[in-house]
């Protein structure tokens, strides 16, 4: 038989997922009006908006890619640097470093506009595990940063 | 180059959560194979609820290379949890099931899934897309062996009448 019903996942629905297994995460989900291209551009562009609305990121230093696969030196606001390694595609992003991660996903709503979920935060080091600590308040502001950016 | 699941849950194990990535994608479409045809139109919750608690357990999993039998024990219990809190669905009091590569099921697979309770699509589910045998499928959903076989057994005549009425 090849023709049995399968269950499909978006990517906001893979991200509650993957953050199950991540004690100390949060997921924030919102949904904008704006259609799915219009809000990945923002959220990603080949990793130069990232830094917009993501918290305490100030600059990327260098970008590297492989496929889906990706390695990027990025630049805190505080000064430290960052080596996130993750897969990117069209509506995912999962990174992380030794004391970061950074999971995105959007997926098309059924009301014609975008769901945008967030997750990560400080990484208790090496581990799969967040420090559970602002977790869901700065995932909040990087959506409203997001929303602002939307605006205008 | 894909790694090898085994592989990928023991570095997932380890905390490295890009091997969690990867495993999730690796896990995604099997476990959506077994949650469409028993939770049908909640297979994507069931598939979520499911990979929720793969991931939430996966540091219990003692042995990697079992990874496949133990995802399928949650799938099938996810989704007969799911489908079972779905009022909307009420299935037909029906407790024959279609042979293995009965014709009629090709016809459309969904729509007899449909007259079958959560319980019976699992039976179905787990020995037309698993391949296990009743004795194992029995086992899994914790069914005396005798009563799943007898279902199985059972089934056919009146579900080839209902077809033909």
């Amino acid at each position: 038989m090849t023709n049995w019903p399968q269950a499909e996942l978006d990517d906001v629905r893979r991200l509650h997922a993957l953050a199950a297994g991540i004690p100390g995460a949060e997921v924030t989900e919102r949904v904008f009006n704006e259609p799915l291209p219009a809000v990945w551009d923002l959220m990603w562009s080949d990793g130069r908006r990232f830094i917009e609305f993501q918290p305490d990121m100030r600059s990327v230093e260098s970008v590297q890619r492989e496929g889906d696969r990706i390695t990027m030196l990025v630049r805190s606001t505080f000064g430290m640097r960052a080596r996130l390694q993750g897969v990117v595609r069209p509506g995912w992003c999962w990174l992380q470093s030794r004391f970061l991660l950074i999971g995105m996903a959007a997926t098309e709503d059924p009301t014609g506009g975008t769901r945008v979920a967030l997750t990560g935060g400080v990484r208790v080091p090496g581990r799969a595990a967040l420090i559970p600590l602002g977790v869901r308040r700065e995932s909040r502001k990087s959506l409203d940063r997001l929303a602002s950016k939307l605006e205008t | 180059m894909i790694e090898e699941p085994e592989q990928l849950v023991r570095r997932a194990q380890g905390g490295d959560t890009l091997a969690m990535n990867d495993l999730l994608d690796q896990l995604t479409p099997y476990v959506g194979r077994i949650c469409g045809p028993i939770a049908l139109s909640n297979g994507p919750d069931a598939t979520q609820e499911a990979l929720v608690a793969v991931f939430r357990s996966l540091r219990t999993l003692k042995e990697p290379g079992a990874l496949f039998g133990w995802v399928r024990a949650i799938a099938v219990r996810e989704a007969i949890r799911v489908a079972r809190q779905d009022q909307r669905q009420v299935p037909a009091d029906l407790d024959e099931l279609p042979a293995p590569n009965d014709p009629q099921l090709l016809v459309d697979v969904r729509d007899t899934l449909a007259r079958l309770t959560p319980e019976h699509r699992a039976l179905l589910v787990l020995r037309d897309i698993e391949g296990l045998d009743e004795q194992a499928a029995a086992v899994l959903l914790e069914l005396p062996a005798g009563t799943a076989k007898s279902r199985l057994h059972r089934a056919r005549a009146s579900f080839r009448k209902a077809w033909g009425s």
